[in-house]
């Protein structure tokens, strides 16, 4: 067992963490805490910039325009890149973290060379077709219909709180192929151009005032039968490897810590009859409380981390990473609200209120989806149950 | 901050040695220490007995940390871990802790090269018990808290004072004890650390049994004499290594800790499963699903805390402490919650004696407080983070 890094990992460390110090500029780092409320144009900004050190895929091969870094190597590189107050990029998160690791499995060559590198050089911005009116926890009872007619499918139905839709270009979807089976076994994964006719894009109005998630209405769409991943009527099986990469990748530690050290920073400056609240005995106790977790969650990391290192699969600790992440990291955005005093009533008004303000109330209220998407807390602790603790599902 | 970048990453995984360690003691438990041991030693005065510490020595598990020169096997930290999470998995009440990490580690670490001599090879040979007194009435679990006092005399030094919940205190036959030789009540400075025989003139020891069944002891004395050979280290300088011992003894004590959550989930499972309400398991339910799934929870980031506070004693790194704290925060949180939602998941059965996790819940209680609770060691991290 070791404590430290080898050297070489240690100088690779020392390079990421100094180049991001150097280029992540302060008004995008001043954004980052508030989540998805950072401007599109910004984003890309950063997108951009990133993309030209080649860092925006730290996970996918070099062929295909990734820096195709070992696990170890991600590992610290999306340690640091969180720490250091950049945003996951939103114009990647869904292509880079769930569809190009599901192509580099299921797809064929063809679709992974025409599709990964515009993902990664952020020119094909893309959005996950899944969640229905009446198909969130119980995804697999989907209805959005695709009849084959030949070399193509005509596609009815409708998504919901589809993330980036009206930014995107295209969709990777779910969809039923086979109505008259167990309803997991007519659903089909299928990618979709967003500029096709008889998709209509409705923005829905999230917490945050912002619309950064819509409905999407699919009418009569034709989609070519080609762009099926996987086999027709396999779609379920290729979605659970897909849910499978994205755990993986699941939580951001350096995010984690990024916002605890925040705090630190907030309370540090929010003085109470004459003293910082940092100060305070009962604050800090809270905090010591929150930063323990921290700790165990980060150690919980690195423990799954090094199974992978020595070519063993994650053991069951992974389950935990984001059932547990998600509700860690809102008790963190509860503990930073509480350095704002009365100023947490309000996230507008940024210049009379400033930015520190605007951020840890708006990342407070932000961060309630954390536990809703990606599978509920509910749905993970289920999971956990039935397949780690094999409690018996009737 | 700094934290997070000392020793960030690392490799969390056993090794094959580890490996085999840990199957040798499961299997070790399975066989000498049912729990119906458990419990018909719960009556018994000393709570272990000397055959089963005589087969422990005879299988080098007393020296494992020891080195070679004193009848040890010289391996690191990462041992010790194994070895106590599988102790605490099926509650082995033999002293341990005690002898070997409170004691014989201590006098590793500050002792002379005659105190070494004398007592490791006997610890080594399961020959010699050993217990440390350090915890007094108003002290917290500060070892820095120190109002016995040790009066220098001709003969070396009288000492007076109470120490309190010595563990394993009835069953040792030389014990350590913290005493003040100079400064104030709660400083570091100034303590003097002494080893007395069990039979000291003027040394009363009231015996205490704990809610788990062990045994521990009030100490009342009353001018016991030492001479000043009986000092380990340097006068007045005993703290550091007083503290440096229990820290490690604390992570020793949470691999414990980790290794009875496992068995308590364990126990919970199996009883969700079996136990038939409403025509169906109990564990079909989502109420009592969702609860064990969060006791999966705690379970995996208290042993992930106790793992990497284990490391960072083999490697002595820097910020060392707070990773203790950390460990013996998280462990002392979550054997507890295990515990009592296990209870509660056993229902009524769960409130007896009879029941298995009865055992665990009360040894959650006892090691929760042992070498500070989580109350204490989150002030302690608050204060080493210099918040």
């Amino acid at each position: 067992m070791k404590a430290s890094y080898s050297e070489d990992e240690e100088r690779f460390r020392k390079e990421i963490k100094d180049w991001l110090l150097e280029n992540v500029p302060p008004e995008v780092r001043d954004k980052t805490l508030g989540g998805s409320t950072m401007d599109l144009d910004l984003m890309i900004k950063w997108h951009k910039t990133l993309y030209k050190k080649g860092w925006v895929a730290p996970h996918l091969p070099k062929e295909l325009g990734g820096a195709g870094f070992t696990q170890v190597e991600q590992f610290i590189f999306n340690y640091e890149y969180g720490l250091s107050g950049a945003p996951r990029l939103k114009t990647a998160i869904v292509s880079l973290g769930m569809l190009a690791p599901l192509l580099l499995q299921f797809g064929t060559k063809k679709q992974q060379e025409k599709l990964i590198p515009d993902m990664i050089s952020g020119e094909a911005i893309w959005c996950q077709g899944f969640s229905e009116p009446d198909a969130g926890s119980d995804l697999a009872s989907l209805s959005t219909e695709a009849l084959r007619k030949g070399d193509h499918f005509i596609v009815n139905g409708q998504k919901t709180w589809t993330s980036m839709a009206d930014h995107a270009d295209w969709m990777f979807m779910l969809v039923r192929t086979d109505p008259n089976v167990k309803k997991h076994a007519g659903i089909t994964f299928l990618l979709v151009d967003l500029k096709t006719p008889g998709i209509t894009i409705r923005p829905i109005e999230e917490l945050i005032d912002h619309k950064a998630f819509s409905e999407v209405f699919f009418d009569d769409v034709k989609v070519p039968v080609e762009n099926v991943i996987g086999e027709i009527n396999d779609g379920w099986r290729v979605a659970g490897a897909l849910l499978e990469h994205e755990r993986l990748n699941a939580f951001p530690v350096g995010d984690l810590l990024y916002a605890v050290e925040t705090i630190k920073t907030n309370a540090g400056n929010a003085f109470v009859d004459g003293e910082p609240l940092i100060k305070d005995k009962a604050f800090q106790q809270k905090l010591a409380e929150v930063e323990i977790d921290c700790n165990s969650f980060f150690y919980t990391f690195l423990r799954m981390l090094s199974k992978l290192k020595t070519g063993s699969q994650p053991g069951p600790e992974a389950s935990l990473l984001k059932v547990y992440g998600a509700e860690l990291y809102q008790r963190v955005m509860d503990l930073n609200i509480q350095t704002m005093g009365p100023y947490a009533q309000s996230w507008y008004n940024i210049d009379e209120l400033g930015n520190s303000v605007h951020e840890a109330s708006k990342g407070w209220i932000n961060c309630r989806s954390l536990t809703i998407w990606g599978g509920s807390s509910e749905i993970q602790r289920t999971i956990i149950a039935n397949r780690i603790l094999r409690l018996p599902r009737k | 901050m700094e934290i997070y970048s000392i020793g960030t990453l690392m490799d969390l995984e056993l090794t094959k040695e580890h490996k085999m360690l840990r199957e040798s003691v499961a299997h070790f438990i399975k066989k000498e220490n049912p729990f119906d041991r458990v419990r018909e030693l719960k009556k018994d005065p000393l709570g272990y007995t000397k055959k089963i510490w005589k087969k422990m020595a005879r299988l080098d598990w007393m020296g494992l940390i020891f080195p070679e020169e004193f009848g040890g096997s010289g391996m690191d930290f990462s041992y010790v871990m194994v070895l106590l999470e599988e102790f605490g998995k099926g509650l082995l009440p033999e002293p341990w802790i005690s002898t070997v990490l409170l004691g014989g580690n201590l006098v590793l670490m500050g002792g002379s090269d005659e105190q070494k001599e004398e007592i490791l090879p006997l610890i080594c040979e399961g020959k010699l018990f050993m217990a440390l007194a350090y915890l007094e009435d108003g002290g917290g679990y500060d070892t820095r808290y120190c109002t016995t006092r040790a009066v220098k005399n001709d003969q070396g030094f009288s000492i007076s004072g109470k120490k309190i919940f010595v563990t394993d205190g009835c069953a040792a036959d030389k014990f350590i004890i913290s005493a003040r030789t100079s400064k104030g009540i709660s400083d570091g400075e100034g303590i003097t650390l002494f080893i007395l025989p069990e039979k000291a003139e003027g040394l009363k020891i009231t015996p205490l049994k704990t809610m788990d069944g062990r045994n521990a002891a009030i100490f009342d004395l009353d001018n016991v004499q030492v001479s000043c050979d009986d000092i380990i280290g340097i006068q007045d300088k005993g703290h550091s290594i007083l503290a440096e011992a229990v820290d490690q003894a604390t992570i020793g004590l949470c691999a414990e800790m980790a290794g009875g959550m496992e068995t308590a989930l364990n126990i919970t499972v199996r009883h969700l499963t079996d136990r038939i309400q409403f025509g169906k398991p109990i564990g079909s339910f989502q109420a009592t699903q969702h609860k064990a799934a969060d006791m999966f929870i705690q379970k995996e980031l208290a042993l992930s805390s106790v793992y990497y506070a284990t490391a960072s004693i083999a490697e002595n790194i820097k910020g060392k402490r707070q990773v203790i704290s950390t460990a013996k925060a998280k462990c002392s949180s979550a054997y507890l919650d295990i515990t009592k939602t296990a209870v509660q998941l056993h229902g009524a059965f769960g409130f007896t004696n009879e029941s298995d996790i009865s055992l665990f819940i009360k040894r959650a209680k006892v090691t929760d407080v042992l070498f500070g609770d989580a109350g204490y060691h989150q002030k302690r991290y608050a204060s080493l983070m210099g918040y």
